[in-house]
C-alpha cells in the first residue's frame, strides 16, 4: 500500500486534498522507521500504545487494517472500507468536483 | 499438573500391560474414560504441533542461497499446518463411541475445529453437535466459526446449523449464530426497512444477553460502522497528536477531502 498512498499525495499535492494516517502501531518508534525506510509523505495521528485497540480505532468501530474512511470537505463519508483502489477512485472524484465548480 | 497426570496416568497404565504380557507386537490399550481419550488426543495433536513447528523452523534455518528459486521449478511448498487427518479420525471413532452423551461433545469439537479435507465428517459432526448437544457450554467453544460456516459447507446446511445454534440456551452461542444470520443485513439492508429493524433488534438483544467480549465488540463494532459510519454520515472530528508529539484535529482539514488512513507498520 505504501507507493501507492505516496504516489496519490504526490499526485495531488496542488489540490484540496489530504492524506492523514490513523497510525495503529504500538510503538511510535517503529511507525516512525517505517516513514523514514518508505519515505513516507503524510502526517499520522498516533493511536497511542494500545495500538490497533486505541481510542481513535476505538471511537470509529475500526477493526480490520488497513480501513480507509473518505470524507468530503465537510466530513461526510463518501466510503468507508479496506479497498484502496476504491477509496482513490472516489477521493479523486470528490477532488475533480470541487474543482470543477471553481 | 492435574491435567498433565490426566494424561500421562494412562500412559503409565499402558506401558505396565505391555511389560506385563510381553508380547513384541502388543499395542498400548486404548485409555477407558473419554477424559483420558480426549487428553490423549490432545496430546497427540501437541506432539504434532510440535514435531511441525521443529521443522519449521530447520527450513527457515536452511541457507537460502542454495535454494534460488530455478524459472519453471515449482518451489516446494510448506504445509499450512500438520495434516491432523488421523486425529480426526480417533476423534471421529470416540463420537461414536459415546454418541448421544455428553462425553461425545469435545470429540466432535474437535472434529469440527481440525478438519481440512473431509467436508462431510465435519458436516456431520456439526449435525450432531447442533442437533442433538445444542444447550452444551462446550458448544460456546465455536465462537466466530459460526460465522464461516457457509465457507466450510454447503449454503443450506448452514443456514440449518444457523439456525439451530440461535435457538441454543447458551447466550454466547445464540449470539455468535444472530450475528452470522444478520451480518449482511446490517451492512447493506435499507436502514428504513423493517428487516434492517428487526435485525438490529436482535442484535442489540444479542448484545445485551452475551457474556463474550469480542462478540458484543464485533456486533456493537458492526452497528456503529453502518449507523454513525456509513455513508452520508457526518464523520466526528478527532483530537490526537501526530508522531512527533504535536496536537492537531481532523477538522484542521475542513475544506479538503481528506483520505483517511488507519494504517500500520507490520
Amino acid at each position: 500500500m505504501y507507493p501507492h498512498e505516496r504516489s496519490l499525495v504526490e499526485e495531488m499535492k496542488d489540490k484540496p486534498f489530504a492524506l492523514i494516517g490513523v497510525n495503529s502501531d504500538k510503538d511510535i518508534a517503529r511507525a516512525k522507521k517505517a516513514i523514514a525506510d518508505n519515505n513516507l509523505n503524510w502526517r499520522s495521528f498516533t493511536a497511542g500504545p494500545k495500538g490497533t485497540q486505541g481510542p481513535i480505532p476505538t471511537a470509529w468501530a475500526v477493526r480490520g487494517w488497513p480501513t480507509v474512511v473518505v470524507l468530503d470537505a465537510d466530513m461526510k463519508i463518501h466510503y468507508r472500507g479496506h479497498d484502496g483502489d476504491k477509496a482513490t477512485e472516489v477521493a479523486k472524484e470528490l477532488v475533480a468536483r470541487m474543482t470543477a465548480g471553481k | 499438573m492435574q491435567r498433565f497426570v490426566s494424561w500421562v496416568s494412562p500412559l503409565l497404565v499402558a506401558t505396565a500391560l505391555v511389560a506385563q504380557q510381553g508380547p513384541p507386537d502388543a499395542r498400548p490399550a486404548v485409555p477407558a474414560t473419554a477424559a483420558e481419550r480426549f487428553a490423549a488426543l490432545k496430546a497427540d495433536q501437541k506432539k504434532m504441533m510440535d514435531d511441525w513447528q521443529k521443522a519449521m523452523r530447520e527450513a527457515a534455518a536452511k541457507p537460502k542461497d542454495k535454494e534460488a528459486p530455478v524459472p519453471g521449478k515449482p518451489i516446494a511448498a510448506m504445509p499450512m499446518r500438520p495434516d491432523f487427518a488421523p486425529l480426526v479420525k480417533t476423534a471421529q471413532k470416540a463420537a461414536d463411541d459415546f454418541a448421544g452423551t455428553d462425553d461425545a461433545v469435545p470429540f466432535l469439537l474437535f472434529v469440527v475445529q481440525n478438519s481440512t479435507g473431509e467436508p462431510d465428517g465435519l458436516a456431520a459432526a456439526l449435525d450432531t453437535l447442533t442437533g442433538k448437544h445444542l444447550d452444551h457450554a462446550g458448544l460456546a467453544q465455536l465462537g466466530p466459526m459460526i460465522g464461516f460456516l457457509p465457507r466450510i459447507v454447503p449454503a443450506d446446511k448452514a443456514k440449518v446449523f444457523t439456525e439451530r445454534l440461535a435457538k441454543s440456551a447458551n447466550a454466547d452461542v445464540r449470539g455468535w449464530a444472530t450475528y452470522a444470520a444478520h451480518q449482511e443485513t446490517i451492512e447493506k439492508a435499507d436502514r428504513a426497512g423493517e428487516t434492517y429493524r428487526v435485525a438490529r433488534l436482535e442484535l442489540e438483544k444479542a448484545i445485551a444477553e452475551a457474556e463474550d467480549a469480542r462478540l458484543k465488540g464485533e456486533i456493537r463494532s458492526a452497528i456503529d460502522t453502518r449507523e454513525k459510519f456509513g455513508v452520508g454520515n457526518v464523520a466526528p472530528d478527532i483530537e490526537g497528536e501526530d508522531l512527533d508529539g504535536v496536537a492537531f484535529k481532523l477538522s484542521d482539514y475542513k475544506g479538503k477531502v481528506v483520505f483517511l488512513d488507519f494504517w500500520g507498520d507490520w
